[in-house]
């Protein structure tokens, strides 16, 4: 098989092992950012036993908001605050540090899973702040880079869509796969050197990672040998 | 920076919560599938860690599996939040209330009296020098709200005050403490504590420095050994704070404990804090606390005070999260419809205008075979308002060929389709805005006696003012005369009307086209909404020169009659074969979108499907016809042109001018003499003279209810 027949898929097995590669490469070059771990999910009988499992990434700490968004946030919230639970006032309290509003911070979790139809890697995600509350996607789209903000509206090969998560079975958003082999082939047939398919299956993940995660401005910290 | 001087109250850092939205998910799913209305106390099972970053403190964290399974194969054990180095796992309970008001009911003070004491006794009994975890413990308590999905909660990470409280002496990093081979055994001795996965979890510890700077971290219960001359002691802990000026939560219950049993003057701590897996003395902090507990605290029966609700925001209010995007049947099926349209959008067809769909106003007349298919297929293209108008009952045979009915909506007589369709819509869409109608359309030919009138002339208005009230009419009915009126009363405000018409097995699916008064004809398709008929201009054409579109009365050369009475019993039963109603329904239906996006709507011209034009279409959607006619023993279909006509007896500008004239008298002459409309249009006359000649294919055409006629 060479590249110029390739359409673009992987099989799950290659999944499988380009994902311990991928986390093992990640973690030796220490970016500081905590390392990918690879989950098994104990009670998936539906999926056979080879497609088991998927790519997780979490509390991934991306941004902050400035004070304006905070103030925004805490409107959401505290429009179900005004119930004061009556009852025997609490005891006076003197050791205990009394602190303003810190500052929010917004985590991400990425899972990278399999998606046996598309034969392809896909990115599911999700985004919440410190408390747990979650982020709904207007949210999310506010804070990714301006460029990245713009490429998703008009590009064909990024959609987000809200699905639910194979394995957890709640509502996660993902990046919709169905662009996504037509892009891995020209990515690989645009590379001036040519590679051999082995190599290709090798790079799969890492080159797929370095376009998707774009998207969240979020950059490879290392260089792809080839 | 060290902090020195006596007096000031040494002051925690409460701990801070986290709550994934698992944890909300799997509450849900208990309420509903296993606890039912019972509120008894929910054992749960959170996780802290020490601080691993100079601004972020590490939050005491809730997850899914924090909470007993919600699987039905598996016991309610209690969840233990499997420990690691990354998670020193927290006991507590879980109040949910089932209504707000016994939430704010719950007595606050009393359950954290209950936790604290829990604690307190297993200070004294010894349990917590064995097994340190349960200094530790976390109570929630909440309201889950499964109808709007608001989760009411508050936690609480129960403390026992020492009374008075401690004062600081001294607090300052670990770095600047210890001497330079302190630290550096201090960090080796901390390493191998985490790193051991028989203590990597126990998150208080003693800290033991010799006189030759070698430190041990050991146990607790081996604190005797511990003390002998020369060697300094410091009580440590996992420090999930951040801060470089006060030490975290879990030292509170630290202190109790060594008050309690020890009661030592002062007490050195180490607030153990970490960087990237390893110790990180700089982040540490140690400091000496002075105790003056008065001599009654450390009584048994004494049990101290108890704090520690969490704050919101600096206030003791509870939190709440909605979860309704998540978790709310009806907004999930919402976004997964409107990702469905949109990926059509953004894949095939850039150009689809969802904006418009979404707010179209649709009203069916016919909730029959017709009806249903109708609403269906508008609603998978995103139409949300859809009035559906009908006077009959579900009968037993109609399920079967209607396909918003089941059987049950035929029990005991039949329910009204117009309701039982509306149910349905919303079984299928619960965010569909359906309404349906139960009323008969008059019908010329069908007189009315002089105490039917009044009401005939009410349901007259109530049918003008619904097609006054939507952008769409869809003519669905079975009979010919049933869609006189419709006709007139579309034509005379310009509203987008489509008929669809089965015969045993063929079909007509047409476009009205515009009415003859009208003033601009340049319509944008997204309009749909009457035209104010500024001037009467009695236009046959459009001001572009070409022929108005026909209705589907212009062919005829009858005026509509009563069709029903006088037929054999098969006659008056709609038969046709079943393929056809879906499919016309369906065409009907995609004919109304070609005409949305077709930049002049109403007005577009009729194209006809002809093999030259092969894949190339000027718009994206394709060509848009008048009318489109299919035979099924043929499997073939035309595009067909009709141009309006002068006699037309719903639509020619004779018969709206007096209607506009003389309104619901015009109506009721047309109803109660049957020749009346042929002899204000002239038709009578016409008919003398006219030719009738068929098209080929439509020789074997039963049309028992002569629906449409032959040219």
């Amino acid at each position: 098989m060479d590249v110029l027949h390739w359409d673009g898929t992987i099989s799950v097995k290659y999944f499988r092992i380009g994902a311990f590669a991928f986390a093992q490469n990640w973690e030796n070059h220490n970016s500081g950012f905590p390392p990918w771990s690879w989950v098994c999910p104990k009670h998936h009988w539906l999926a056979s036993p080879e497609e088991k499992g998927y790519l997780s990434w979490e509390k991934i700490c991306i941004s902050r908001p400035n004070e304006e968004d905070v103030d925004q946030i805490s409107q959401i919230d505290t429009r179900e605050e005004e119930i004061s639970c009556p009852g025997n006032e609490d005891v006076i309290d003197d050791a205990i540090l009394v602190q303003s509003s810190n500052r929010e911070l917004h985590y991400y979790d990425f899972h990278i899973v399999y998606s046996s139809t598309f034969r392809v890697p896909v990115l599911y995600f999700r985004a919440y702040c410190s408390d747990g509350r979650p982020f709904s996607l207007d949210e999310i789209e506010k804070e990714l880079p301006a460029c990245s903000a713009k490429e998703l509206s008009k590009s064909k090969w990024t959609f987000i869509t809200q699905e639910e998560h194979p394995y957890l079975k709640r509502p996660w958003f993902k990046l919709h796969p169905c662009g996504t082999a037509e892009w891995m082939k020209l990515l690989f047939l645009s590379d001036a050197a040519k590679p051999k398919f082995e190599v290709v299956l090798e790079l799969y993940l890492l080159s797929w990672f370095s376009v998707v995660g774009q998207v969240f401005g979020l950059r490879i910290p290392f260089k792809i040998s080839n | 920076m060290a902090k020195e001087g006596s007096g000031s109250i040494l002051q925690f850092a409460p701990l801070q919560s986290s709550v994934d939205e698992g944890f909300w998910h799997r509450l849900s799913s208990l309420k509903l599938n296993k606890f039912g209305i019972d509120d008894s106390p929910i054992p749960i099972s959170g996780f802290y860690a020490p601080c691993s970053h100079p601004q972020i403190p590490n939050h005491f964290t809730l997850l899914a599996e924090s909470l007993p399974s919600d699987s039905n194969d598996e016991s309610a054990m209690p969840p233990v939040i499997g420990s690691n180095r990354n998670r020193c796992s927290v006991p507590g309970i879980l109040y949910n209330t089932n209504t707000m008001e016994s939430f704010k009911a719950l007595d606050k003070q009393g359950l954290l009296k209950a936790e604290a004491l829990k604690i307190w006794e297993d200070i004294h009994s010894g349990k917590a020098v064995e097994d340190c975890s349960v200094l530790s413990r976390v109570l929630l308590i909440s309201f889950a709200d499964l109808k709007k999905w608001n989760f009411h909660y508050w936690f609480a990470f129960p403390a026992l005050a020492l009374d008075p409280p401690a004062t600081l002496v001294d607090l300052r990093p670990a770095s600047q403490w210890f001497t330079l081979e302190e630290a550096e055994s201090v960090s080796a001795a901390c390493n191998e504590w985490r790193n051991s996965s028989a203590t990597a979890d126990v998150p208080f510890f003693l800290v033991t420095i010799g006189s030759d700077s070698r430190a041990a971290a050991r146990h607790l219960k081996d604190l005797k050994a511990c003390q002998h001359d020369g060697q300094k002691l410091l009580f440590a802990f996992y420090d999930p704070c951040h801060l470089p000026n006060n030490p975290g939560w879990p030292l509170r219950n630290f202190l109790a404990l060594i008050s309690a049993r020890w009661n030592p003057k002062t007490v050195h701590f180490l607030c153990y804090r970490e960087n990237r897996g390893f110790a990180d003395l700089n982040l540490s902090l140690v400091g000496e606390a002075l105790i003056t507990i008065q001599p009654g605290w450390r009584e048994r029966q004494c049990v101290p005070n108890a704090v520690g609700w969490e704050l919101n925001k600096g206030r003791k209010v509870p939190r709440c999260i909605n979860l309704a995007k998540s978790m709310d049947p009806t907004r999930l099926a919402i976004s997964a419809a409107d990702l469905n349209l949109k990926l059509m959008r953004w894949r095939a067809l850039p150009s689809l205008n969802l904006d418009i769909l979404f707010s179209l106003k649709c009203l069916l007349l016919g909730a029959g075979t017709l009806g249903c298919q109708v609403a269906r297929m508008l609603m998978a293209w995103g139409v949300r308002k859809i009035t559906l108008l009908d006077n009959g009952r579900v009968a037993m045979s109609n399920p079967l060929r209607q396909s918003l009915y089941t059987l049950d909506d035929c029990l005991n007589g039949g329910d009204f389709k117009a309701t039982a369709a509306v149910r349905s819509l919303q079984r299928i869409f619960p965010a569909v805005e359906a309404e349906g109608v139960v009323m008969a359309i008059p019908m010329p030919g069908h007189p009315v006696s002089s105490q039917e009138e009044k009401s005939v002339l009410e349901d007259c208005k109530r049918l003008n003012d619904l097609i006054d009230s939507h952008d769409v009419i869809f003519l669905l009915t079975d009979t010919r005369e049933s869609r006189w009126l419709p006709t007139l009363l579309c034509a005379n405000t310009n509203k987008i009307t489509i008929t669809a018409a089965l015969g045993f097995d063929s079909f007509l699916v047409m476009r009205h086209g515009p009415g003859p008064l009208n003033s601009t004809p340049n319509l944008k398709a997204e309009t749909g909404t009457s035209l104010a008929a500024g001037i009467d201009n009695l236009a046959l054409t459009n001001t572009d020169g070409r022929h108005r579109l026909g209705c589907y009365f212009c062919n005829d050369v009858v005026a509509p009659t009563d069709s029903t009475s006088n037929r054999t019993l098969d006659q008056q039963c709609t038969v046709t074969r079943p393929g056809l109603a879906p499919i016309a329904s369906a065409l009907a239906v995609e004919l109304l979108v070609g005409i949305l996006h077709h930049p002049n709507g109403i007005f577009a011209e009729a194209e006809i499907a002809n093999s030259n034009t092969g894949g190339n279409f000027e718009l994206p959607l394709g060509i848009l016809p008048h009318q489109i006619r299919g035979s099924l023993p043929h499997f073939q279909q035309m595009t067909l042109v009709g141009h309006s006509s002068n006699s037309c007896t719903a639509c020619c500008s004779t018969v709206v001018s007096e209607y506009r004239e003389r309104g619901m008298e015009f109506i009721l002459q047309a109803i109660n003499h049957p020749t009346y409309l042929e002899d204000v249009t002239g038709l009578t006359e016409l008919m003398s003279s006219a030719d009738a000649f068929q098209l080929d294919w439509d020789d074997e055409i039963e049309a028992a209810d002569e629906e449409f006629v032959e040219l």
